[in-house]
This record gives C-alpha cells, structure tokens and sequence, in this order.
C-alpha cells in the first residue's frame, strides 16, 4: 500500500501542459481507471492549506514580503481568487464512475458533466466548439483532460492510477491570463465495490428507464 | 417438347408457383403490379437510401451523426417518399428495395445529408431505365410546427414538405416527356431485365449512345414466349419485392412512434442549443475581465454545452436500445426474402439460357 501511496505522490505543481506528443498512444490504452471511486477526504488537499501555499508562492514570486515571511498583495490575490473558486467549485464531486472501452474513457461526475476523451487509432479526438475545446492525451500512464475555455481560461485534469489500482489520484489545474499563478488542488479517491442491484435497467426513448427482477429485452 | 425441355419448363412453373407462395406466405396486403411495357405510368423503384454517414468516425459527434440512428433513417425515409408518390396517383408501383435495380424503370437514390431533428437535407438523383438523370439536387425541409395528437404515429410528418417536393419536381420532369419517351424507358427497362436473365435471347434489342443512355431499337413480338416467361418471372420477382415493402411498411410502423419522440428530442436539443449561445452572449455587464462572475460565466456556458451534447448521445443509446429488436428482425426477414430471389435468379437465369438453346436448336432442326 505504502508503495502504491508513494507512486501517487509528487506532481501537483507540475507544468500542465499537453504537448503534441500526448496524444498519441501506440496499441492498448496506457492506463485503465475504470471503476466506482469515492474520494478520501483525508488524503485529499486541503482548499485552505493549498491557498495559504499560493499566497506565500505569489508573494516570494513578486518579491512581497510581511511580517509572517512572503504574502500576497491584495490586488494578486484579487486575481488569483477567482480561479481557486472555481477548481474547488468543479472537484466539489466525491464520487467517480470510469467507464472505459477501447476507444473512449468516460469520468462520470455527479452535478457536472462527464469528461470524455475519445481516440481514435491511438489519436485524441478533441471536442469543439464556440464555448471550448476538451482535449486529452497522456502522460505516460496518466491521463490528461485539457479544456480551453475563452479569454485564455484552461482547466486541466490528471489521472494517476496506483499500481495495486485501488486508489485513483486526480490533479487539477486552472490556469488564465489574469492570474498571477495556476491554482493546483489534488484530490484522492478510493476504489469502491458497488453490489449489482437487485433491478436490472435500461434505459429507452418513449418509456425512459425501464426496470426488471429478470433479464430485460425489449419486444415488438 | 424434348424430355428436357419439359423438365425445364416445369421446374421453370414449380420455381414460380414456389415463388407465389412464399410470397403468399408472407402476408403481402400489395397486388401484383404488372411488368409489362403498356401504360404511360412509370414504374419506381426506390433504395434504401444512404445513410450519409462519413467514412471518419472521429468526425461523428462534431456533425451530430449517430451512425445506427442513421441507418435506419434510411430505411425509413424511402417509405415515406414512396407514400407521397403512390398518394399523387402519377405513378406505376413504388417500391422501397433494400438493393438498386438496374432494369428499373424509374430509380431514386437518396442520400441524407442532413438530419438533425429541426432541418432534413435530402440529395435525390432520379435516373431512368435508359440511364438519363432526371435530377440530381439537395431538397431541404426545416421541421413544421408540431402536428396535432394523433398524427404523432404516421412517421415524420413535420417534413412531408420535402417528399411533396421531390414527388413534384419528379412529375414536371415527366410531364415535359412525350409518351414515346415514357414508351422507351419501359420497352428499354424491360429488355434490360430480360437480358440479365437470358442475355443471348436479347441482345441485339438495345445500343448504348456516345452519352451512356440506352437506345431501345425494337422490341421482340408481344407473344414471344420467351418474353412471356420473362414477364412471369419479373411478376414473381415484384411480388418478392412487395412482400420486402410490406416488411418496410410494418418497419415504418413500428418505428414511427419512437423514431418521433427521437425526433422531439433533438429538436429540442436544439432549443437547449439555443438557449446556450444565447446564454454565453448574455456575459454579466459588470464584471471585469478574469473576475469570479466573468470565469463562471465563461465556465458556466461551456458545463451547459457540453451536458446538452452528452444528454443527446444518452438519447441516441436509448433510443438504440429500444429499436434494436424490431431493426435486426426486420433486417433479418428482408435478407431472408432477398437471398431467396437471388438464389431463384440464378435458376432462373440457367434454365431460361437452356431453354432459349433448347428452342433455337429446335427451330433451325424444323427450318434447315
């Protein structure tokens, strides 16, 4: 366990950057996260603690120093306040459901929308439109899920399995043209085991989801 | 007649007496339609039409295509074609084949360009048994409003502005024609069958012009009996091809209900599209650039985008799920009917060359 927690650590102030060569894959997915993931709030970063860290960054990078060692002015923290707020509005999610196939990841995420990274013969296959641009790539064996929202605003997910694949390890990274710095928070979830119900459902257009004790198949 | 010309003969009638009753078998509510060459009333054949799907499929979700959904669109699509043609009284008999059918006498291919719920972009290209193209252009139909409860089961109502379209740019075409030209397409598309089926009896009946059409240069005495057998076979073969178009009729039925509500949906997914672009317009006034309210709003629009997009690929699996079972019964039957009238056609095809052979060497025994 130690090892897997050890193989975890280590990379949330890493540039998060996808370069070109991230997207591509050779043969079978690098990684695989599928499964049901509850978040261990006691492994997981601290949103005051990783703030407090910031202030003391941007204060040492700007050379502003109080009587407690380097602080943030206000004016940078005005600016760097924003984006803190919205990393810890989109990873306020404590589950995690992973689907995977040979072409496609899916992050389930309750209260948001899901990420979804397709590829295509080993390529990701960005999503675009008018309101921005997912794409993903690897790292590796972790993915990445970059989103490039308008007026330079980037969010960027990592996923890093351990290697006993039961605890899952997701970076999050906001960064804009406005801030002063990146705001980085990591988050750790635990693989749970859901019992299979005692229903068996699919879903259908005219009849919404349909229900059954026994094998289900639809019949005209 | 020689022994083996009566074995011939009779295992030629067994095959369609053989065809009859399959045909019988599978409830067909059409009638025979004849496959003579009189009449001013053109034949139609239409194909399934095809899907439009791009070769890519990383390109799929940025078009909005759902390959299945798509599939059988196009199966659907011909029908209702079909339906405002045979409703317009202009025409011989319409039929839905799931292949082209090169003796045709009339054929439409379909292509679908687009199909997104609210806009239907449909390119036809109409050609003749004689190979001339009528016209080859993109019919679009933005949705109607909503009909009224009741209407919901009949298919797609909301574009039968495209089909009404389509019948009518069909029926000026051929109202510029001359019977001699209508005369042509039938006699031409009738030599064409024949040929396929006995091509040493009909050669010699067609030339092609420098252009590609076809040119009828006679056509053989009515009471050729190889003609009539030719004629008694094409009747069978429509008779199959009606059962394969009641199978689509029963296809269209059964899907209608569903394939709306699909319809509904996207429709209003495109209202939720809508109202999303209305909604990153719509930025707060007072918020300045990088601000809590100017990054939520930014992020806001983009979480509403890409929930509307996930929330159709929901739909297009549910809507998968629930039709599947009718889709693969009806593919299964019609690949059934159409193996068999491609297995009859190569019996057919032996026997009516050993019986052109048989009768020639025949009359050249009688007429030295």
């Amino acid at each position: 366990m130690l090892a897997a927690l050890l193989g975890l650590a280590g990379c949330a102030h890493e540039e998060p950057i996808l370069i070109e060569d991230t997207k591509y894959f050779e043969g079978e997915m690098p990684a695989d996260f599928s499964g049901f993931w509850a978040r261990d709030y006691a492994r997981s970063d601290n949103i005051n603690t990783v703030l407090q860290n910031a202030a003391y960054e941007i204060g040492k990078r700007s050379g502003r120093v109080g009587p407690a060692g380097p602080m943030a002015s206000e004016r940078d923290m005005s600016r760097f306040m924003p984006l803190a707020r919205l990393v810890e509005l989109i990873t306020r999610t404590d589950e995690l459901t992973i689907s995977q196939s040979e072409h496609e990841i899916l992050v389930e995420r309750r209260d948001d929308f899901s990420l979804m990274c397709a590829f295509f013969d080993g390529v990701a296959k960005p999503t675009d439109s008018p309101f921005g641009k997912e794409t993903c790539g690897w790292d590796g064996d972790r993915l990445i899920s970059l989103h490039e929202l308008p007026d330079g605003l980037r969010v960027i997910h990592r996923f890093q399995i351990s290697e006993n694949r039961q605890q899952l390890r997701v970076i999050t990274t906001a960064t804009s043209n406005t801030a002063p710095m990146p705001f980085t928070i990591s988050h750790y979830y635990w693989r749970i085991q859901k019992a299979p119900g005692k229903f068996e459902c699919i879903e259908t257009l005219s009849m919404k989801r349909v229900c059954s004790t026994g094998e289900l198949e639809i019949l005209r | 007649m020689s022994a083996k010309h009566r074995l011939a003969a009779a295992s030629l009638t067994a095959l369609v007496i053989a065809a009859i009753s399959h045909s019988a078998m599978a409830q067909s509510t059409t009638s025979l339609v004849a496959a003579t060459s009189d009449g001013t009333e053109l034949n139609v054949t239409i194909p399934v039409f095809d899907p439009g799907i791009p070769d890519d499929p990383s390109v799929y979700r940025d078009m909005q295509v759902f390959p299945r959904i798509r599939e059988i669109e196009a199966k659907l699509m011909p029908f209702l074609l079909r339906e405002t043609l045979v409703e317009s009284q202009q025409w011989g008999a319409v039929r839905v084949a799931i292949e082209p059918d090169t003796a045709a006498e009339l054929q439409l291919f379909g292509t679908i360009v687009r199909s997104d719920g609210e806009w239907l972009d449909l390119r036809i290209r109409a050609v003749d048994a004689a190979g001339t193209a009528w016209f080859d252009k993109v019919f679009s139909s933005q949705a109607n409003e909503e009909p009224g409860v009741g209407e919901g089961d009949t298919g797609t109502p909301e574009f039968q502005a495209i089909y009404t379209e389509i019948a009518a740019e069909l029926a000026a075409f051929r109202d510029r024609m001359g019977n001699a030209a209508i005369s042509n397409i039938k006699g031409t598309s009738l030599i064409l069958y024949a040929s396929e089926l006995a091509p040493t009896a009909f050669s010699g009946y067609i030339e092609e012009s420098e252009d590609g059409t076809l040119r009828l240069l006679r056509l053989p005495a009515r009471e050729d009996p190889m003609l009539v057998r030719i004629e008694t076979i094409r009747n069978t073969e429509f008779l199959i091809t009606d059962t394969v178009d009641a199978k689509f009729r029963e296809f269209n039925a059964d899907l209608a209900r569903t394939y709306r509500v699909w319809r509904e949906y996207r429709r209003k997914i495109g209202g939720y599209e809508a109202w999303n672009v209305r909604f990153a317009e719509d930025k707060p006034d007072d918020s300045p650039r990088g601000s809590w309210e100017s990054i939520k709003h930014l992020y806001d629009a983009y979480k509403y985008d890409r929930v509307t997009v996930q929330e159709q690929d929901r739909l297009a699996v549910a809507f998968n799920t629930e039709v599947t079972a009718t889709v693969e019964a009806m593919e299964t039957r019609v690949a059934e009917l159409n193996d068999w009238v491609e297995q009859g056609s190569l019996e057919w095809n032996y026997l009516l060359e050993e019986l052109y052979e048989l009768e020639t060497s025949m009359l050249e025994q009688g007429n030295p």
